[in-house]
């Protein structure tokens, strides 16, 4: 090998080239596949109405009831699992009309967590940061921007019938996330 | 450069010079560097299915399914993973031989080959614990082979294999074990081996093989080194698109057996324990042991200062024998397989019931129950199991049938139609006792006159049986007779409505239904009713006919006298030999068939 600097800068480049090609061609494949659940709906929801039981239960004048919003069927990456709890809503019958009910998300606007009921004071209360909420569903006191959210319900053949949806949280406009 | 300057002058590393080389570089070198770079490309691509795989015994198959077939490139890299792993026990035996060819075990460089051969049976072991994780068939079962083995270890064999699994048996601790051992135990253990295994070689510097002027390794073995590994990468890339990565076969099963093969660079020692039939247990402690020891004793056995190969014929002969001896025997384990007919029909059977599998897991995902369950997430597979084991012998199999046809279509309009009009048909009653009787009643009856006139179907086989011309009575004619109806005429439509109805069908044109149940009132009263839970007449009750709480009456006694009684179904009661779940199963399933197309009645 001669000591020609010239040859020898084109030796480190090659060197490098031929070393990072082969790097390459091997890391790309594996960061595609390491990124690929991101751009994926990897968790699956029902769109579709979830039953929610008998809508007559629901009397008017009566405190709120949580309900649990529970999916059939819920995909999660590998498996599939029967009757997974997505969350929970609070029911209040505002009516006599089978559908004259108020259904919102207990996931608080504010940071997502869960909105209890306050019995001493007949209001919703969110225990992490004391958002607080009329029974209307209103934003009282606290830090949350915009009142409970309101989720899309029938009532067919007597069966309250709920669609889960998830909000943005931490805005004062009410948008599915 | 002037970044590298600098950060050599924050390091506190000096200006170096690149060592030189004696003798000049040469690609007799590159095989370390080689391996280096393959067990980096293990570590990328492991940390990437790890960031998939669920190491537990209902999600570990299900987590590799969804790597090989529902996520971008998973496949590939799953692919690389494996095949890299075998790229390192050839490029290892590459550099083993070559090391072994330049005498380089020789003194002062011991302890680099023992290090080395150290490194290469912890690889080994390393591939081992990935084998299994897939939870497929295929690990499963040559991991019970391979614990097998190892608990066969005189003394210690019962506690490796405790050890191992995790306590006494398969599960969940044996996979988190193995994952354990696999992603943290061996790679820190083979990490810190390689380390000082690379520190004691440049050390000593490499044992020259060039006769040429010294060079310096960077940039000139560089190069080469270099060159190597795209080589290597480019082959391994190609392997691993050609066969489309690694296969991943059906979940594990302990109720399924299957042709377990070990790794292919276990199938010497695999091939030298079937051809030492009851020594195999011996054979297989004392032949790893040997060729072990063999490479372990080497630089004691190879004693002297001289490298030069043709001064050393007589263990590098017996380096290479041992190696012909491994590769011949390799060669035998695979050509033994490739001449078994028997063991291709299995493996295809096995293919094809991973392909289910797979195509069950994408289309629905597995069911948190476990692997096994996938097989149960197809509509109606648990019935469909059932009927293939308890019903399809009589009802399906064309050649052992003898028992009315059950396939897609039973009990639709077209189904009830053909029966009304050739009961006695070979798709219906035509191969059961009821028939045959029927048909040797009839002989007899018009015996002395003519032939026989034909029954209806002409189908019937001829009966064994010597005929009973000696008794004065033949068996009983109990066989309906076809309807009067002609094909197409508006009354066998009628009654035909009227009879599909009775399933419950929901689809039904209930004013020529109506005109069925008069039709079927008149003509088909003296033998049938439709009175629930009543005794039929001469033939059976058809309340509720081809519907679910029918079907499921019928299975469970079909010689009660509500159905088929005793004279006339020779078909077995199941309400013994299926449980009360199974036999509603069995019930849907049928009604499922009505309306099934014969691709859905299959599951597919």
């Amino acid at each position: 090998m001669g000591d020609d600097p010239d040859r020898r800068k084109f030796l480190k480049v090659a060197t490098c080239a031929l070393g990072g090609g082969a790097g390459l061609v091997i890391a790309a494949p594996v960061v595609r596949l390491v990124l690929d659940p991101a751009s994926k709906q990897t968790v699956t929801s029902p769109k579709d109405p979830l039953d929610a039981g008998d809508a007559s239960r629901f009397v008017l004048g009566a405190p709120p009831t949580r309900v649990e919003i529970v999916a059939p069927v819920v995909q999660d990456a590998w498996t599939s699992a029967r009757d997974v709890v997505l969350g929970a809503a609070w029911v209040r019958r505002i009516g006599k009309a089978p559908k004259e009910l108020d259904v919102r998300s207990a996931i608080c606007p504010h940071l997502g967590c869960a909105i209890g009921y306050d019995e001493a004071k007949n209001n919703y209360l969110c225990p992490c940061h004391d958002s607080r909420f009329a029974l209307d569903g209103a934003a009282q006191t606290g830090p949350s921007q915009r009142g409970m959210d309101t989720l899309p319900i029938d009532v067919v053949d007597g069966r309250l019938k709920v669609t889960w949806v998830l909000y943005k949280l931490g805005q004062t406009k009410m948008e599915p996330a | 450069m002037k970044i590298a300057a600098w950060l050599r002058e924050r390091a506190a590393i000096g200006d170096t010079k690149a060592p030189m080389l004696e003798g000049g570089a040469s690609f007799a070198y590159v095989f370390g560097k080689v391996l280096v770079f393959l067990l980096l490309v293990e570590g990328l691509t492991g940390a990437a299915l790890a960031a998939f795989y669920s190491p537990s015994t209902t999600d570990a198959w299900a987590s590799v399914a969804y790597i090989q077939d529902q996520s971008a490139m998973g496949w590939l890299v799953r692919g690389v993973h494996h095949h890299g792993g075998g790229a390192i026990v050839i490029i290892a035996g590459l550099h083993l031989m070559q090391t072994a060819l330049a005498g380089a075990y020789k003194k002062p460089r011991e302890l680099v080959w023992w290090l080395g051969v150290l490194l290469l049976l912890v690889t080994i072991v390393w591939a081992v614990t990935g084998y299994v994780l897939r939870w497929d068939q295929e690990g499963y079962w040559a991991n019970r082979v391979e614990i097998g083995i190892a608990a066969e270890t005189p003394l210690i064999g019962g506690a490796i294999k405790s050890a191992a699994l995790g306590g006494n048996d398969y599960g969940n601790l044996t996979l988190t074990r193995f994952y354990a051992l696999h992603v943290i135990v061996l790679p820190a253990i083979v990490f810190l081996l390689t380390v000082v295994h690379i520190r004691l070689a440049k050390a000593h510097g490499v044992t020259p093989v060039g006769t040429k002027a010294a060079a310096p390794r960077w940039p000139d073995q560089g190069l080469r080194d270099a060159l190597a590994m795209l080589v290597v990468t480019v082959l391994l890339l190609g392997h691993v698109v050609y066969n489309h990565g690694v296969g991943l076969t059906a979940p594990a099963d302990p109720a399924e057996s299957f042709d377990a093969r070990p790794l292919w660079y276990f199938r010497w020692l695999y091939e030298l324990r079937e051809l030492s039939g009851s020594a195999e247990k011996i054979v297989a402690l004392i032949a790893p042991g040997i060729v072990g020891g063999f490479l372990v004793m080497l630089p004691m056995l190879d004693k002297g200062p001289a490298r030069e190969p043709r001064t050393r014929k007589l263990w590098l002969g017996a380096l290479a024998g041992l190696f012909a001896a491994i590769g011949g025997l390799t060669v035998m384990s695979f050509r033994r397989d490739s001449s078994d007919d028997e063991l291709a029909k299995r493996m295809e059977v096995a293919e094809a019931l991973a392909s289910k599998a797979r195509a069950l897991a994408q289309a629905n995902g597995v069911p948190v129950t476990g692997a096994l369950d996938v097989y149960l997430s197809s509509p109606h597979a648990k019935a469909r199991a059932i009927f293939a084991q308890k019903c399809a012998g009589c009802h399906v199999d064309d050649k052992e049938r003898k028992a009315p046809l059950i396939i897609a279509g039973h009990g639709d309009r077209a189904w009830i139609e053909a029966f009304l009009l050739d009961p006695s048909g070979d798709l219906f009653w035509g191969r059961t006792k009821l028939a045959k009787d029927s048909k040797k009643a009839q002989e007899l009856e018009a015996s002395k006159p003519a032939p026989a006139p034909d029954a209806g179907s002409g189908s019937a086989k001829p009966d064994d049986k010597k005929p009973d011309d000696k008794k004065p009575e033949g068996p009983a004619d109990l066989a309906m007779k076809p309807v009067d109806f002609k094909k197409g005429s508006a009354e066998l439509a009628a009654i035909v409505e009227y009879m599909y109805a009775l399933s419950g069908a929901t689809d039904v044109d209930k004013a020529k239904a109506e005109t069925g149940k008069s039709i079927f009132d008149s003509t088909c009263n003296d033998c049938h009713t439709v009175v629930e839970g009543a005794n039929g007449g001469s033939g059976p009750n058809l309340a509720g006919m081809n519907g679910r709480e029918y079907y499921f009456s019928f299975i469970s006694n079909p010689k009660s006298n509500v159905h088929m009684t005793a004279d006339m179904s020779g078909m077995p009661r199941f309400d013994r030999e299926l449980t009360f779940a199974e036999r509603g199963l069995v019930a849907d399933y049928l009604v499922f068939l009505r309306t099934a197309t014969p691709a859905q009645a299959a599951g597919n």
